[in-house]
């Protein structure tokens, strides 16, 4: 692909300008489409909630505020989701990748008699289950439900990940495993000392899936979960933006009666507390992001190149 | 462990050692079996049990009783959940929202792919890609409150249309029924599409240079390029995505349903995972929810295997 920059650079055909507007259009397009809208969430977090209201609000912020986020910091539900938010992404990072790393390096040793079998236990979860009722009794019967566990032990493998990293062990040399059986090294020395420094793209990448996997997910606590104050911050978002709908229709509702223009205080909206909320949730995401994108591009195509 | 290979060779043609070696040999696989055993116990817990756990389809289960002591009924339950309109509403709203999925959300990624490689400056060409891929990593609920709000009654977008009088009064996107579907597949496709490119560009970037070089020698121009390099050589990547999107027929995405659906749109937005959860855990009646889920598994794996078997017939490419 360097050829050709060098032959666009000599002499552009129309045929080279066409392609090259069209990919530049494109690209340019996704690239508004994708960052504007999380950009129009930044700066309505940052408004003041009646102002924005009152007049629509483009590029800048109106009347620049910090009281929306004020008003979230303050909410203890939603400070202790977040807390939540974070125990349960950290917990599920460590234990799933350790747990997946395990499996996938014993499933990878050619001396595992059933080796096989294994994989095919492993392979044909992926493709059937047994659906959200039956797995439902059984958290009710292993009595995880509406426990922090059930965040945490259904997900402490998943097969798709397992597979990803075994495609990245089995690229190992296996001279590497060898000379530290011969050194005496244990199976668990080698995966840790050996194993697992070298396969530094290939966890992270599954770090990242795991956590990002926990943090956004809503599911799990809205079936699972009664106990508030175990609640993640998605799972709260996901009522306060109900809520917020209804508060809204409601205030609609008056005002077409003609008796709303009163109600409506200076400062925050439950929309501006609403995007200040999700601007929280999306932050840590935001600040890993840019370390692990490297990690993840990289592990992502060794695994689609493999498989 | 390496012993083993220096070790069994010599020892091989004695069989006094026969029970010896054997337990040897068994020795060594200790280490192995243990690493392999959580995990075992871990499916057999989380997707086996449940597996079995299907067998309340056939029977009347209460909470009361375990698994396998309640009283069998046979098919009763599918029976009655075939002859309910609710389910066969979710039903076609399930299929209609993966045929979009399937017809208007996959080749994006595809077209993106494409056009990012023939983008030239390579600064703006990665930026693209990065951001692209965000959209992903934000939770389906935050992406769902965001679109809800920017094409809400007094959102951005009907403000914007209003101020340059474009029209009149708001367009009711959330709670017009019939724009539900469109809406919703074009959320997943801004969420997804960055995200679901990153296998192509690996299938790209993948591709031999000189293939590249030949063509333009014969005088192939980038579209010639594109048609006959490109795209041919990430087929089998495009048709391995398409044979697993297919077991994907029956199912639908909840997020979409729930989170971007509400009470004006539920005719448009209800789905079989709505309707399993709703009189499943709603209603508490298990084995009736359990037969519909069953029924939407079965047909998923059949599909996966059809379009497995099709595609291996015609393409020689398989999933297995």
């Amino acid at each position: 692909m360097k050829a050709k920059k060098v032959s666009n650079a000599i002499r552009l055909t129309t045929e080279d300008k066409v392609v090259n507007g069209v990919a530049i259009f494109i690209g340019l397009f996704t690239f508004l489409v994708t960052v504007y809208p999380i950009y129009y969430c930044l700066i309505y977090a940052f408004s003041d909630g009646t102002m924005a209201m009152a007049k629509q609000i483009y590029l800048f912020p109106t009347s620049p505020t910090l009281d929306n986020f004020r008003a979230v910091l303050t909410d203890k539900l939603l400070v202790n989701s977040f807390l939540i938010s974070v125990a349960r992404t950290a917990t599920a990072v460590v234990t799933s990748v350790a747990f997946t790393a395990l499996t996938a390096y014993a499933l990878t040793r050619k001396e595992l008699v059933g080796r096989r079998i294994y994989s095919m236990i492993a392979m044909f979860t992926m493709y059937f289950g047994g659906g959200v009722i039956p797995t439902y009794l059984l958290y009710r019967s292993l009595h995880i439900l509406n426990t922090f566990s059930v965040y945490i032990l259904p997900g402490l493998l998943s097969v798709y990940n397992m597979l990803l990293m075994m495609a990245f062990f089995r690229d190992i040399p296996e001279s590497l495993v060898e000379s530290a059986q011969l050194d005496g090294a244990n199976e668990l020395k080698i995966l840790t000392r050996i194993i697992l420094p070298l396969s530094t793209p290939i966890l992270a990448t599954i770090g990242l899936f795991v956590g990002v996997g926990a943090w956004n997910d809503w599911y799990t606590a809205a079936y699972f979960i009664n106990d508030q104050d175990l609640m993640p911050m998605s799972t709260i978002l996901m009522k306060l933006v109900s809520a917020a709908d209804a508060a809204r229709k409601a205030r609609e509702m008056l005002a077409d009666a003609g008796g709303g223009a009163g109600m409506v205080k200076k400062g925050t909206t439950s929309v501006s507390i609403q995007y200040a909320t999700m601007l929280v949730s999306i932050i840590p995401v935001m600040c890993v992001y840019p370390f692990v994108q490297k990690y993840f591009v990289k592990g992502i195509m060794v695994g689609a190149i493999k498989a | 462990m390496a012993a083993e290979k220096v070790g069994v060779a010599p020892r091989g043609g004695d069989p006094q050692h026969s029970s010896s070696r054997r337990w040897i040999r068994f020795k060594r696989q200790i280490p192995y079996q243990l690493m392999i055993l959580p995990a075992l116990i871990f499916l057999i817990i989380f997707a086996y049990i449940p597996i079995a756990g299907l067998v309340i389809a056939f029977q009347d289960y209460s909470l009361s009783t375990s698994y396998f002591n309640n009283p069998w009924v046979g098919m009763k339950h599918f029976q009655a959940f075939l002859k309910d309109a609710t389910f066969w509403s979710a039903f076609r709203n399930t299929i209609q929202l993966s045929l979009l999925r399937m017809f208007l959300v996959f080749p994006m990624p595809i077209i993106l792919a494409l056009a990012l490689n023939e983008i030239p400056a390579l600064k703006f060409k990665k930026t693209v890609q990065t951001c692209s891929y965000f959209p992903h990593f934000m939770a389906y609920v935050v992406v769902a409150a965001l679109w809800k709000d920017i094409l809400g009654n007094t959102g951005l977008v009907n403000n914007f249309l209003r101020q340059i009088g474009a029209i009149q009064d708001p367009i009711s996107f959330w709670t017009d029924p019939a724009k539900f579907k469109i809406l919703a597949t074009l959320v997943d496709m801004w969420k997804g599409t960055g995200w679901n490119a990153i296998i192509y560009f690996a299938a790209i970037s993948g591709i031999n240079n000189e293939l590249y070089e030949a063509a333009r020698i014969d005088g192939a121009g980038r579209f010639s390029q594109i048609r006959y390099i490109t795209l041919p050589e990430i087929m089998n990547t495009i048709i391995i995505m398409f044979i697993l999107s297919i077991g994907g027929l029956v199912s639908g995405n909840l997020s979409i349903s729930q989170l971007l659906g509400n009470a004006f749109t539920k005719p448009e937005s209800y789905i079989i995972e709505y309707y399993t959860l709703e009189v499943g855990l709603g209603t508490m009646r298990y084995s009736y929810a359990t037969a519909v889920g069953m029924f939407q598994s079965v047909i998923s794996v059949i599909l996966v295997l059809l379009a497995n078997f099709f595609s291996n017939k015609y393409q020689d490419v398989g999933l297995f």
